[in-house]
């Protein structure tokens, strides 16, 4: 979300204390979405006070059966900084969705999405991951 | 993927990375279609490389000591007992008990109406706020009025009930109301009590008008009426106090 593990481990750590305050106050998260929602929304502020990416129409292919071979030849910090430069709500989609954690109606509704929003960001991440993946890892790519 | 239906595809695209995860049968047939496609096996074998990767990223000793004990995201969850004293579930729960008394309140008041409610309670607040000076004097019995009634403003059936018409009036005036009509109005001695007898309410369709039987108690803003019809003229004693201050005075209407 935030591309640097730094910042994410600071958001970490205040989202843990809001929910240790939170307890202090006999008033403890009811949930456990209710960490991501609350780290989601430090990330985004986070994000927002920091250096903004340019937003463009990125290039976009279709999902290649090579892709898994591409895919292990990137390390996951460039996958990390590849998200986090996605623009919201798509960035916070494609975050979850590879967290392999939730459902779709779970990612849904901690994202206030309506499902062809939540889809179409996915799919869409999907397509432009691709036609980065040609664009970064091209050996692969051209077999 | 693009055979299948739109709504299919929308679900197919964001199916779950592990099949065991597909959280509804909408979501299982999407899959179960989609799975006949090329394309959504590459989707899939994309997502689990990316899952994969994303399952690889370092985690920082710091952070794994912190999240030491992972239940701990789990959330605790709100007995009933604290869920009830939210105060957005007490504010709606007020504010219910509130509709609920209103509407009680309602209800009460239409199963105690009849017909010439509303007159007998402005009546009432003419009680209130008649001055002694408006009335004429006129010391007698009240039982001796309707003569009065009858021979000088032609009302006829203006009599005062026998559980009244022993009492002494200190004054009497009659006025015309827009509602009501022709309206007496007595004061008297006791408890400074006052009557008032005026027309019923006529039926629009028959014309007769409209009554019913005993005492009908009505209240407001500290004043309570005991009202009855007899002839097609209703007789109102209107008490600053309760109930029980008139309950002495009402005879049962004779069968």
């Amino acid at each position: 979300m935030t591309g640097e593990a730094s910042k994410a481990q600071d958001i970490f750590q205040d989202t843990l204390r809001e929910a240790a305050f939170l307890a202090a106050n006999g008033e403890p998260p009811a949930d456990r979405y209710w960490f991501f929602r609350e780290a989601r929304w430090r990330c985004l502020d986070v994000v927002a006070h920091g250096v903004q990416p340019e937003y463009g129409a990125n290039e976009s292919t279709e999902v290649s059966p090579r892709a898994p071979e591409q895919i292990e030849q990137l390390e996951p910090e460039q996958l990390a900084v590849w998200i986090s430069a996605a623009p919201e709500p798509q960035r916070s989609a494609l975050a979850l969705y590879y967290l392999d954690e939730f459902n779709y109606r779970e990612m849904m509704s901690m994202l206030g999405l309506k499902l062809t929003e939540f889809s179409r960001a996915i799919a869409s991440g999907r397509r432009e991951f691709q036609a980065w993946l040609n664009a970064t890892v091209p050996a692969a790519a051209s077999e | 993927m693009k055979r299948l239906s739109r709504g299919l595809r929308t679900l197919a695209d964001c199916a779950p990375i592990a099949n065991a995860k597909a959280p509804d049968r909408r979501m299982r047939t999407a899959v179960s279609r989609a799975k006949r496609t090329e394309d959504f096996a590459a989707q899939q074998s994309f997502d689990r490389a990316v899952a994969k990767l994303v399952q690889a990223t370092p985690v920082s000793t710091e952070i794994q000591e912190w999240f030491a004990n992972e239940r701990m995201a789990e959330g605790a969850k709100r007995s009933w007992k604290k869920t009830a004293l939210h105060p957005a579930i007490l504010a709606i729960g007020i504010a219910l008990l509130v509709i609920a008394v209103v509407a009680w309140i309602k209800f009460d008041e239409q199963m105690h109406a009849f017909p010439g409610t509303g007159t007998a309670k402005k009546l009432l607040n003419v009680a209130a706020m008649t001055r002694p000076s408006e009335f004429e004097p006129m010391q007698t019995e009240a039982g001796t009025l309707n003569d009065l009634f009858f021979m000088k403003y032609r009302l006829e059936h203006y009599d005062v009930p026998p559980g009244f018409s022993q009492q002494r009036t200190i004054g009497v005036r009659v006025f015309d109301d827009d509602e009501a009509g022709q309206v007496a109005q007595i004061s008297l001695a006791e408890k400074r009590m006052q009557l008032f007898l005026f027309p019923a309410r006529r039926d629009s369709k028959s014309g007769k008008p409209e009554e019913f039987e005993g005492w009908r108690y009505i209240e407001q803003e500290g004043w309570t009426g005991a009202v009855q019809a007899r002839k097609g003229v209703l007789f109102m004693a209107a008490v600053r106090g309760p109930k029980k201050d008139l309950a002495p005075y009402l005879s049962k209407p004779k069968e």
